[in-house]
């Protein structure tokens, strides 16, 4: 067998642009996926009528068909309605709406284990919803979530490589363009597994690091 | 009765088809220790929850300091509470706050004091119940009986005219249930008026201005405690107390 680890040398720099790709989009995508499942797990917390049914739908809707048919909704559906986005808009929410419902239950989740004695205690202080969200049911509740919220952000992580269906140039793009050229399947496949491999474990040890920090016990000093 | 802090009238509650509280009067002039007693099952908590709009009153009214509140005026109801403190039986204090951030929560974020004055406010009444040096403490690191009393002077930094008390040692250690009842004497001898509902009923003698014996949803009588104690007139409360006190 032949494996070229000089082929691989020189194709460092176009697989770096892929790595810098696959981390913005999905840095950026996890920044907003954790921002819908926060607004999400509030608007079912507080049962808003409507806004809740919408919510409901919304998660149904993604968690039952394929991220690939979600995304090309995006590039290729929205434009005909006049919604059209650029191809790394149309990544990043793509991203962010996929991993944005699994979110919505992860805090709902930790949302659930939050004692009723909590908003009972709040209330009487006279502190508004909001404030009882914010202050107290979110920080008790990210506790609880933290570990199915990292998760998520992994799995998303792993799946930007669809983007690579629509022409981003992320990392899959990158590897599967060059193969099409040079023919050098096993070269590529191995390297970008090895790539991705390292991002999730760079992203599992800051987020071990940071859940450590978080779920400390609730004690001073 | 002009002069009532509180003025309860046909105050009634129900959940469906079930009426909890089923048509309620009671004064209770300023500076008045009322203690509530009675089976489990009868309403006091659901009760006393009315008054400081945790539950939606279905029928009758409220009116604290002058203000009337309708049922169903949520917003009415709302602004009363903040001269309304409750403390509940699980000590309720927020887990992820240190002591002090528990005290200075509300007053701060409900814009009612700065910081600075917040945090000494909350240290003075840190030292009224001992806990001074647990200011930084959070609740884990306290015993319940502890945790208890800063469920009180956490409600007290707030500045409330009125002060709930559901039931706020049925969940303590029994060491530590006199601690507790030590503040809200201390408290009732400060003036503060008081409604509180408990089982002990050595502090409903020693502490009440006035017993109330709720039955089935309804106050079936009200007495200072020697009158009540010792000479009940209702063939209810004679059951009760005979069962309680036995
Ligand atoms: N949110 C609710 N929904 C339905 N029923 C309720 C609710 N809260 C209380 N109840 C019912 O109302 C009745 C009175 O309850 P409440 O807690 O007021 O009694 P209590 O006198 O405080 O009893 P205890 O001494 O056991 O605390 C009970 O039958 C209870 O099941
Ligand atoms: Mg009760």
């Amino acid at each position: 067998m032949d494996f070229d680890v000089n082929y691989l040398i020189e194709q460092w720099p176009a697989l770096l642009d892929g790595v810098l790709m696959t981390l913005q989009v999905s840095l950026l995508a996890i920044g907003f996926s954790l921002l819908i499942g926060v607004v999400g797990g509030a608007i079912r917390l507080f049962r808003l009528p409507l806004l809740s049914q919408i919510v409901v739908l919304y998660v149904e809707l993604i968690r039952n068909t394929p991220i690939l048919v979600q995304l090309f909704f995006i590039f290729y559906g929205l434009p005909a309605v006049g919604l059209g986005l650029s191809l790394y808009w149309s990544g990043v929410l793509c991203l962010s709406l996929w991993a944005g419902a699994y979110q919505i239950e992860n805090i709902r989740g930790g949302l659930a284990t939050v004692e009723r004695g909590m908003l009972e205690a709040s209330r009487a202080l006279s502190l508004r919803p909001t404030q009882y969200f914010c202050l107290i049911a979110l920080p008790i509740a990210v506790r609880t979530s933290l570990p199915a919220s990292l998760n998520t952000a992994i799995s998303l992580l792993k799946n930007s490589s669809y983007l690579q269906a629509i022409g981003l140039a992320e990392l899959t793009f990158v590897a599967v363009d060059r193969i099409a050229t040079d023919f050098r399947a096993i070269e590529m496949f191995s390297a970008i597994c090895v790539i991705y491999l390292s991002l999730v474990a760079v992203l599992a040890l800051l987020t071990g690091r940071l859940s450590a920090y978080l779920q400390r016990p609730f004690q001073h000093q | 009765m002009s002069d009532a802090l509180l003025s309860v009238r046909d105050l009634r509650k129900r959940f469906g088809e079930h009426e909890v509280v089923t048509g309620v009067d009671l004064d209770v002039v300023q500076g008045e220790v009322v203690v509530i007693i009675g089976p489990s099952g009868s309403g006091k908590s659901t009760f006393i929850r009315c008054l400081n709009s945790l539950e939606a009153p279905s029928g009758g009214t409220v009116v604290i300091d002058g203000t009337t509140v309708s049922a169903g005026d949520a917003k009415a109801l709302d602004r009363l509470r903040k001269d309304v403190g409750m403390v509940f039986q699980d000590y309720t204090l927020f887990p992820h706050m240190s002591v002090m951030a528990n005290m200075t929560l509300a007053p701060v974020k409900l814009g009612r004091m700065k910081r600075a004055e917040a945090e000494e406010t909350a240290l003075k009444l840190l030292d009224r119940v001992g806990l001074r040096h647990k200011a930084d403490a959070y609740p884990s690191e306290l015993s319940g009986g502890q945790q208890q009393r800063v469920a009180i002077v956490r409600a007290l930094a707030m500045k409330p005219r009125l002060m709930l008390f559901d039931e706020p040692t049925s969940a303590l250690d029994p060491e530590t249930v006199g601690d507790v009842l030590n503040v809200m004497k201390e408290l009732a001898r400060e003036g503060m008026t008081m409604i509180v509902v408990t089982h002990e009923m050595g502090f409903a003698r020693e502490v009440a201005d006035r017993v109330v014996f709720f039955d089935a949803g309804k106050v079936v009588e009200a007495a200072p405690p020697t009158e009540l104690f010792n000479t009940p007139k209702e063939a209810r409360t004679q059951q009760f107390l005979a069962n309680v006190l036995h």
